[in-house]
């Protein structure tokens, strides 16, 4: 009994179901496949997937406060291409770093500002922006051939070695709990919950609605940055389109992770589990074969049936909880908005 | 005023007995009746959650009673879905427009019933013509030139809005209308125009049901008139021989003796209108549309109450002084100081707050717990440098105000979707009285909520104001309002109309009759003032 109970309270935090389901993917495929667990294998396919991860948790956090951010992707690859630009021109790493996360808080100030300011749908400015980033991206290697750096230390942001893991794991690490830290608990992060949770209801509370959600949008604009220094590191050059079609990856994994497209939940690390299972997926498929031309079929596949996976979970967790209630001493108290919501927000993620 | 004679059965359109319906442990209606008779318009009545709304869903077949039996024609009426309720010749004209802008009036009259010219036995295109000519009469009888019939209703104004929406009706057999407040954002000329097809439809021999709040209006126009009171039928009557103040007495509820047992505790502050601290002044405020010329002055420890009938412009007065809504002109002044709110974090800031009419939509964030709740107005104080959260202090400051309001659940960690509606809406004032206010505004605060704790909640605006705060209590009750307030002003069509100054503490009944009278002559719109 209480056994259960513990289960069904854990199981009902949001991320776990898809933490637990990431587990059990590793270990078919590892029975699979036994090289999928050795070091060298680990290292590269966590290395690949850390730029869209950052992406995931930017984006999760825009849509926790109940909107979305479609830019992310080219402006990841805009900011690599920045950043790759300053070195070609001689500049120091540290300077070509800020001018790659520059090139992210830009854009994320300029969506933030359209949208609040203006009054535009998020929708409609991100996607204005994310053709904006893209473009200037191929501007800017239709000029200088963003290749062949070898100022020292810019690889090391990557491939470098802290107490023997590399240091791109290091730097996501530290961005992940700075983040999950920053959501729950901090004053801002309260507010993107309340504002995700009820706009209209934070606002009579005197919630800066249009400023909280200005620095949802520049937060993910800097998280892109950083994707896009890390992307140059680990690239060592930068081509046209790199980064297109990384916001839907990020949007997917983000919301596999159970963060709700109707905002007001979700977590850094559930996003952050979203994104790594999709990683995982495309790397199991590789070991064993499969033929690249399938990943995107697949990882939709597992999209769907992941969110399902998911709330079934929730919803199963829930009533687990609510049977008690109503057996317990507790006082019952009206529950039925719960499976209602439940069902809702499963039906629009 | 003369009660109608029990209904038998017969001779009624439409009979309803014994209707219910619950939603989530709140009684909307508590065995309601309703008679029609054929040919005639019968207004129904009623404040704000009267339960008018609810009656009209059933009827349209938006929803289904839990009980109560419903006879149409002399056979029974049990509507599953809006279509069964057409069917039937039953047809409603909801207050939110239901016609599709971008598409023309013909379309719109034949939305879901279009006529398909047949090719084959197959359905092949619309039928413009054949759809046309079945409502060219019906369409000029009311107005409609064949050239309207071609123009997207995008480009009427609102009376001709509603013509479309009667002809639509017309259009197919009906034989009971149900018209949800249509006056609404018409202008004088076009009401009178309204009215006239209403008579017009009466004498075709429908039945018409008349949800309005202007009871003006229905002198000339309506024949009988129902009135319901927190899910009641409080009376039928004929409305040639009943006065508006009956009427407003009916719908409101409030007898003199039962006032008499519940006069304001001579525990309140002593107020003196001329040595009190001015903290609100308004100047001739503006909104365009909704709020005119609007002057008040709110003192230190002084509970003004506004009253006026729903769409009178009360909630949008206190979102414009909240800086929700932006004011087109005017001044406000804060403490004798002059402030612009650009935003509602600005006047939290500079010492208002606000409890807002609608719980559910405005005032709970339902996903959040209660102790987060109640913090999120004044973060600051449970955080570090204003940064960090520092979650037990949140946590014992709910547990303080927990105990202190009695708020009764088992955590306060709870979700607090989870808690009753009196519980929600205790927390929602603790949430306002944590900013410390000078000055709270509490818009309808006892909606939906029990007995008891209309009590408490009563109890906690005196208390505010005893410590020398200054509220605004807004409340479509009349009993409530005058319980409350030392000072009443009354607003119709976004302008004040009138007051009603030095109410005293403990209300004789005489006295309460007056006073009451006078605000609903006032509301009605008879100023005498």
């Amino acid at each position: 009994m209480n056994f259960q109970r513990t289960a069904s309270r854990i199981l009902s935090v949001n991320g776990v179901p898809i933490a637990i389901a990431l587990v059990i993917v590793v270990i078919i495929f590892q029975i699979m496949s036994p090289v999928f667990l050795t070091p060298g294998s680990v290292r590269d396919y966590i290395n690949n997937a850390i730029p869209i991860l950052l992406l995931t948790v930017g984006v999760a956090i825009v849509i926790v406060a109940g909107g979305i951010d479609l830019s992310v992707g080219t402006v990841a690859g805009l900011s690599a291409g920045t950043t790759m630009w300053t070195l070609v021109n001689g500049a120091p790493t540290l300077v070509a770093v800020l001018t790659g996360v520059g090139t992210g808080l830009v854009f994320g100030l300029f969506n933030g500002l359209m949208i609040t300011r203006f009054g535009i749908n998020d929708f409609i400015v991100t996607l204005a922006t994310l053709n904006i980033a893209g473009g200037l991206l191929i501007v800017l290697t239709e000029q200088v051939p963003l290749q062949g750096v070898t100022t020292p230390g810019f690889s090391d942001i990557v491939y470098g070695n802290v107490f023997g893991i590399p240091s791109a794991f290091w730097i996501a690490a530290i961005i992940f709990v700075l983040m999950q830290f920053f959501l729950v608990k901090t004053v801002f992060g309260r507010r993107i919950f309340a504002i995700g949770i009820a706009p209209s209801a934070a606002n009579v509370a005197g919630v800066n609605v249009e400023r909280v959600r200005l620095g949802t949008f520049v937060l993910s604009g800097v998280l892109a940055g950083a994707a896009g220094v890390l992307l140059a590191s680990r690239l060592g050059s930068v081509q046209a389109f790199l980064g297109s079609g990384y916001e839907f990856i990020a949007i997917a994994g983000a919301v596999l992770g159970g963060v709700s497209l109707a905002g007001g939940r979700g977590s850094v690390w559930a996003a952050v589990a979203g994104g790594l299972m999709l990683a995982t997926l495309q790397q199991g498929l590789r070991l064993n074969g499969v033929d690249p031309v399938y990943f995107s079929i697949v990882t939709g596949l597992c999209i769907v049936a992941g969110v399902v996976f998911d709330r079934r979970i929730q919803q199963l967790a829930l009533s687990g909880i609510r049977k008690r209630r109503r057996t317990g001493s507790a006082p019952p108290p009206p529950d039925t908005s719960q499976e209602a919501h439940l069902l809702r927000t499963g039906k629009q993620d | 005023m003369t009660q109608h004679p029990t209904p038998n059965g017969d001779g009624f359109l439409l009979n309803a007995e014994g209707v219910s319906k619950h939603y989530e442990g709140v009684t909307a209606l508590d065995g309601v009746g309703l008679h029609v008779r054929p040919a005639e318009i019968h207004a129904l009545l009623g404040g704000n959650g009267a339960g008018k709304s609810t009656l009209i869903n059933i009827l349209s077949g938006l929803t289904t009673p839990d009980a109560g039996t419903i006879t149409f024609e002399d056979q029974p009426l049990e509507l599953q879905r809006p279509s069964d309720a057409l069917a039937r010749g039953i047809n409603t004209i909801h207050q939110e427009l239901s016609l599709v802008p971008a598409l023309t009036t013909l379309d719109n009259i034949f939305l879901g019933r279009e006529v398909n010219s047949r090719f084959l036995g197959l359905k092949v295109k619309l039928d413009r013509r054949h759809m046309e000519e079945r409502v060219r009469t019906l369409a000029a009888e009311f107005g409609l030139s064949q050239e309207d019939l071609r123009l997207p209703v995008g480009e009427f104004g609102a009376l001709k809005k509603r013509v479309v929406e009667i002809v639509k009706a017309l259009a197919f057999d009906t034989r009971l209308l149900i018209l949800d407040e249509p006056t609404s954002g018409l202008e004088e000329e076009e009401r009178l125009n309204l009215f006239e097809h209403m008579r017009r439809l009466r004498e075709k021999g429908v039945s018409l049901i008349w949800v309005t709040h202007h009871l003006e209006e229905l002198y000339g126009l309506a024949d009988t008139a129902t009135v319901f009171r927190d899910g009641r039928r409080v009376g039928t009557v004929g409305v040639a021989d009943t006065t508006v103040d009956d009427l407003l007495g009916l719908m409101f509820g409030i007898a003199a003796g039962e006032f008499g047992a519940t006069t304001n505790p001579p525990a309140l502050s002593e107020t003196d209108d001329e040595t009190g601290d001015e903290v609100l002044r308004l100047n001739n405020v503006n909104r365009s549309f909704v709020l005119r010329d609007i002057s008040l002055t709110v003192r230190k420890g002084e509970i003004l109450g506004i009253s006026g009938l729903a769409g009178a412009g009360r909630t949008e007065l206190a979102r414009a002084i909240m800086g929700i809504d932006k004011i087109s002109s005017g001044t406000v002044h804060l403490k004798g100081k002059q402030v612009r709110f650009r935003d509602s974090s600005t006047a939290y800031q500079k010492g208002l707050a606000m409890l807002p009419e609608d719980r559910k939509q405005l005032g709970i964030l339902p996903e959040l717990s209660v102790a987060e709740n109640i913090s999120i107005s004044s973060l600051d104080q449970v955080s570090q440098f204003g940064f960090v959260l520092k979650n037990k202090d949140e946590t014992n400051q709910a547990e303080t105000y927990r105990r202190r309001l009695g708020i009764k659940t088992s955590d306060v960690k709870e979700k607090i979707r989870n808690l009753s509606g009196g519980n929600q809406q205790k927390a929602i004032v603790a949430r306002c009285l944590n900013t410390n206010p000078d000055l709270l505004i509490f818009d309808e605060p006892t909606q939906g909520i029990d007995v008891s704790a209309k009590v408490e909640v009563h109890n906690l605006i005196r208390e505010f104001t005893a410590k020398g705060g200054a509220a605004i209590v807004i409340a479509s009750e009349l009993a409530e309002l005058l319980e409350l307030s030392h000072r009443v002003v009354v607003m119709k069509k976004g302008r004040l109309v009138g007051s009603v100054d030095n109410i005293p503490h403990a209300l004789l009944s005489g006295q309460f009759e007056a006073v009451k009278n006078r605000i609903l002559a006032i509301s009605a719109g008879r100023t005498e003032s």
